[in-house]
């Protein structure tokens, strides 16, 4: 907070012009433990009056998928056509204070991959339809990976700004980055990158890392342990 | 309370869990079968994904069977040797079956084959153990005495072992084909194979049924160690945490269903576990042809 009251002071006593917008989240790390549920970081800052409106763009590490249609042959439902989409992030949150549509043309939009319709999501089918497009944004969307909140920054006094960052508890490791950027008369003229971590902690990501660094010897302990815990449960509930 | 599984990469409720594992130990201790065949489906149900319901199964129905192979060891109730025939077999099983598991969900076609699977062996199994029950069932009102087994021509092909502790002398080339087919089946479906074993134990090799129930728990106990082991190799796919959660309740709820157990007829028992069976498949058979909710799915590559 400290930080973000002395930029304030700097852009109001006019030192440096140049600096048009600051921007600062309220955490760097969140720890994904047993009990995650979610978490919900904000990202706030200050501007002069000049950038009248704010974008905030919250891009994941990315998380290759697949994508099947479900087809059905004799009767039975399976999964038929396919298509891979290597560089899909597994995150993406945008919001603003006004419709992006009013904000920025939408060459520019596409110059700056800003909007969930403007993602580039390319599948590695050259064939594939839009229809795998929009159900991986669709399924995604469902899942609370991808957001768009078109008035999801508020604006206070016109200079200090906010907004929420909902993270779903199946939210993937990794560095994110946030651009927060100055839009005014259909351009960007301020914009400041910030980015934070997202890690695995604690007994179950001990677990996972255990299973995927040492598969044989993981295959083992579960052995050894469904042997143990079957034995000595079969004695207890026998005397008790 | 919410328990967060750290291999299926999702939260489930922790009571479920466990009330599955009881239901299931119920069951099976009612039955005296392992119960893989009632829990991987079940897990499916409750939205694990295929390969996890699968692997973990295989895990927990290991757990399940130790201590009654324990017990049927000290009583001497083991034959050793087509114990190590029917696991040398199995293992070799349960290898090609993790790797045709592996290839099948690499191509996107996982939840499908293990249905499929399901489906076809359940119905099969189902309708010869319900079929069986009733044939037995009218035997006893007419009084007709049941015969022994007899000499099967597969008996006399070549490579022929003697079995002391079960009297026979026969050709390893059908304990080695039920073995191997057990260990795919084990792979494939999360199951420890006993409700296959164990009529094929008596009516194609012909064992005499004190040794039966301990000779398939041996191969059971070897073989989803196994299966356990190259899974967790190559799918990535055991959740000791789901396993461990599942075997609390089997544990507690094997003791409850032996102890039902004892009041049913043979037959009875017989009947309704075929029936149980034949209800998994057609449960599994209907999430087939179902019209999905969503025409699309979403899968991470590994």
């Amino acid at each position: 907070m400290t930080r973000v009251v002395l930029a304030l002071l700097g852009l109001l006593l006019g030192a440096c012009p140049a600096r048009a917008l600051v921007a600062e989240l309220s955490q760097r790390e969140i720890a994904v433990s047993t009990g995650f549920t979610g978490a919900e970081l904000i990202v706030y800052g200050a501007k002069d009056s000049i950038p009248a409106d704010i974008v905030v763009a919250v891009r994941g590490p990315q998380t290759p998928v697949v994508v099947r249609q479900r087809t059905r042959v004799a009767g039975i439902w399976l999964n038929g056509a396919s298509a891979r989409f290597d560089t899909a992030p597994g995150y993406y949150a945008i919001a603003s204070t006004r419709p992006l549509a009013e904000l920025l043309p939408e060459a520019e939009r596409g110059r700056l991959r800003l909007g969930l319709d403007l993602l580039p999501l390319r599948a590695s089918e050259p064939d594939a339809g839009d229809g795998f497009r929009n159900a991986l944004i669709t399924l995604k969307r469902e899942r609370g990976l991808y957001r768009q909140a078109e008035n999801g920054v508020s604006v206070t006094g016109e200079r200090l700004f906010a907004t929420r960052i909902l993270l779903p508890p199946t939210v993937p490791p990794g560095l994110y980055l946030v651009d927060v950027l100055g839009v005014q008369g259909g351009r960007v003229v301020a914009s400041r990158d910030l980015t934070f971590t997202v890690r695995r902690v604690g007994t179950s990501a001990e677990i996972w890392r255990f299973a995927h660094a040492y598969p044989w010897l993981y295959g083992l302990s579960a052995v050894v342990v469904a042997a143990v815990v079957g034995w000595v449960g079969s004695v207890v509930f026998r005397r008790g | 309370m919410q328990v967060y599984l750290p291999i299926a990469e999702m939260s489930v409720d922790g009571l479920l869990i466990v009330g599955i594992g009881f239901a299931v130990g119920l069951l099976s201790g009612l039955f005296g079968v392992g119960g893989g065949f009632l829990m991987t489906p079940l897990l499916i149900f409750i939205g694990l994904p295929s390969a996890v319901a699968v692997a973990t199964s295989a895990n927990q129905t290991m757990g399940a069977s130790i201590s009654g192979l324990i017990a049927h060891w000290r009583r001497g109730n083991v034959d050793g040797r087509m114990g190590m025939v029917l696991t040398l077999a199995g293992l070799a099983g349960s290898a090609f079956g993790v790797e045709l598991f592996a290839l099948v969900r690499r191509v996107g076609q996982l939840d499908l084959v293990v249905a499929v699977f399901y489906v076809v062996v359940l119905g099969i199994v189902g309708a010869l153990m319900a079929a069986e029950s009733v044939r037995a069932w009218l035997r006893r009102r007419r009084k007709i005495p049941r015969r022994l087994h007899e000499h099967f021509w597969m008996h006399g092909l070549p490579i022929k072992m003697r079995f002391r502790k079960s009297r026979l002398y026969i050709s390893v080339v059908p304990p080695v084909a039920i073995g191997f087919g057990i260990g795919f089946l084990s792979a494939i479906m999360g199951v420890g194979g006993g409700f296959i074993l164990v009529p094929a134990m008596i009516y194609l090799l012909g064992m005499p049924t004190g040794v039966v129930i301990g000779t398939s728990l041996f191969q059971v106990v070897f073989v989803t160690a196994a299966v356990t082991v190259l899974q967790s190799v190559s799918t990535q796919s055991v959740d000791v945490i789901l396993s461990l959660l599942l075997m609390v309740g089997a544990v507690a709820g094997a003791q409850f269903g032996a102890a039902m157990g004892s009041r049913l007829r043979g037959e009875e028992t017989r009947g309704l576990l075929g029936l149980l069976v034949l209800a998994v498949a057609l449960g599994l058979g209907y999430t087939l042809v179902r019209t999905p909710e969503a025409m699309f799915v979403l899968e991470p590559i590994r």
